[in-house]
């Protein structure tokens, strides 16, 4: 037990950027994305008994930062999150950017949540299709045909 | 899609706060803060933990044994405040664990049951509405397309600390935490004075001034603490502190005796900063 709790803090510790990324794409704060980081650890490091196989610590935590993400966006729906103007302020500027780019980010927000969760993670955290699956608790095709949805969604948004 | 390439550029270039690393290290080493969690609260308590189970026991069989630990003084402090209902409940919904104290043998028994039924009767409430909040919680699982396996039962933990116990004068903290969101952490604050049987305010402890005094007490320390960067207060326009509340201002009373202001978690600062505290450097008792 032990050692699957060591596996996870690495896993953490190693990847702490990526897990603030996907939680911010969520809430577009940077507070907000924070303390739902800091949740999760704390959540999975409560609940580390129930993870029977140390090789799916990725797809485990991954699972409890969206559900985290998920909770606080319902939980704030009603406030609107970030502006694109606001979202200038969050990002590194260099010259890989562009305001298509940036509109297009800020328009998976407006995707379903079970869209918006096969984007982020298949596009932006080059997971594979099975790890996705794994994460969301569906089969592969499910995942596959929500993300030619999500894709389809996001093109009628932006008109591309 | 070439275009959510350019997205992923956008994605790749999020500033990642300075202050992530030690927001991550801080859970996991679950040292935030003493009072953010419930789990903080129990490892700070489990010393005395022990003492309790014990106590309760005794004291609830054997009133002399009772009476005559009373007289003993490091003991006497933990007698007179002893949990009064442990409740256990763990189904596909919820698991609660809860530990409500009451008070006794402080001598005056119309004081004790008053602060007793108001305790339980504010506890089952909070249990009431916690698994309200639960079930409409799984069923918005359900509605949304999740499996009923897909359901985590929420955890819900009441639990307890005496902040001080001496002479006539008792302050309890009650901690209410629920898995589902960190916004519904609450706490209540009991600061009794046994013998006129009454509620303490911040005004009986510090005079007709108390405003004054808090208000520039915690300004100081709010300016102190924001020299460290990780610290950062909201300002006045974010909804930040601007003065202590009327009638409503949490508080306890120290081991030190001295006064504790305290401010939930979100209330003067982000929610990693967890609950804020400020000691309020004057003798009360």
């Amino acid at each position: 037990m032990q050692d699957t709790t060591q596996i996870l803090i690495e896993f953490i510790e190693e990847n702490q950027e990526k897990l603030y990324r996907i939680a911010f794409s969520y809430v577009k704060n940077e507070d907000l994305a924070l303390d739902i980081v800091q949740e999760s650890i704390e959540k999975a490091l409560r609940n580390i008994k129930t993870l029977k196989h140390e090789e799916y610590v990725k797809t485990w935590f991954y699972r409890i930062l969206i559900n985290e993400s998920l909770q606080f966006v319902r939980l704030n729906k009603n406030t609107t999150l970030c502006q694109v103007e606001d979202l200038k302020d969050y990002i590194e500027w260099n010259d890989n950017i562009t305001l298509d780019g940036i509109d297009l980010y800020n328009n998976i927000s407006k995707l379903k949540e079970k869209l918006r969760t096969v984007i982020i993670l298949r596009f932006f955290e080059d997971l594979k299709i099975e790890e996705i699956a794994r994460i969301t608790k569906t089969s592969p095709n499910t995942v596959k045909s929500r993300l030619y949805k999500g894709l389809e969604e996001l093109r009628k948004l932006i008109k591309m | 899609m070439e275009e959510i390439k350019k997205a992923k550029e956008v994605y790749k270039s999020i500033k990642i706060p300075s202050r992530l690393e030690s927001c991550v290290k801080d859970a996991i080493s679950s040292k935030t803060n003493k009072y953010y969690s419930f789990r903080g609260l129990k490892y700070a308590m489990s010393t005395i933990a022990c003492t309790f189970v014990v106590f309760i026991f005794f004291i609830n069989v054997n009133p002399s044994f009772a009476v005559q630990i009373y007289n003993i003084p490091v003991l006497g402090d933990i007698a007179r405040v002893f949990t009064v209902k442990e409740y256990h409940e763990d189904d596909n919904l919820k698991l609660i664990n809860a530990k409500i104290p009451a008070i006794q043998n402080t001598g005056n028994t119309d004081l004790e049951q008053r602060i007793n039924y108001e305790i339980m009767t504010k506890m089952n409430e909070v249990l009431k509405e916690a698994e309200d909040r639960a079930k409409s919680y799984k069923e918005a699982v359900i509605a949304t397309g999740g499996k009923e396996e897909d359901y985590v039962p929420v955890n819900i933990q009441v639990d307890y600390e005496i902040k001080y116990s001496k002479d006539d004068i008792i302050s309890l903290v009650i901690y209410k935490s629920e898995t589902l969101a960190s916004a519904y952490t609450e706490t209540f604050f009991y600061n009794i004075d046994i013998e006129t049987g009454k509620n303490l305010t911040l005004k009986d402890l510090l005079g007709e001034d108390y405003k004054g005094i808090i208000n520039e007490s915690i300004f100081n320390q709010i300016e102190e603490r924001s020299k460290d960067q990780n610290n950062s207060y909201f300002t006045a326009d974010e909804g930040g502190f601007t003065g202590i509340e009327d009638e409503f201002q949490d508080f306890y009373i120290n081991q030190n005796g001295k006064i504790v202001i305290v401010f939930p978690k979100y209330a003067i600062a982000p929610g990693y900063m967890g609950m804020q505290e400020f000691e309020i450097d004057k003798q009360i008792f």
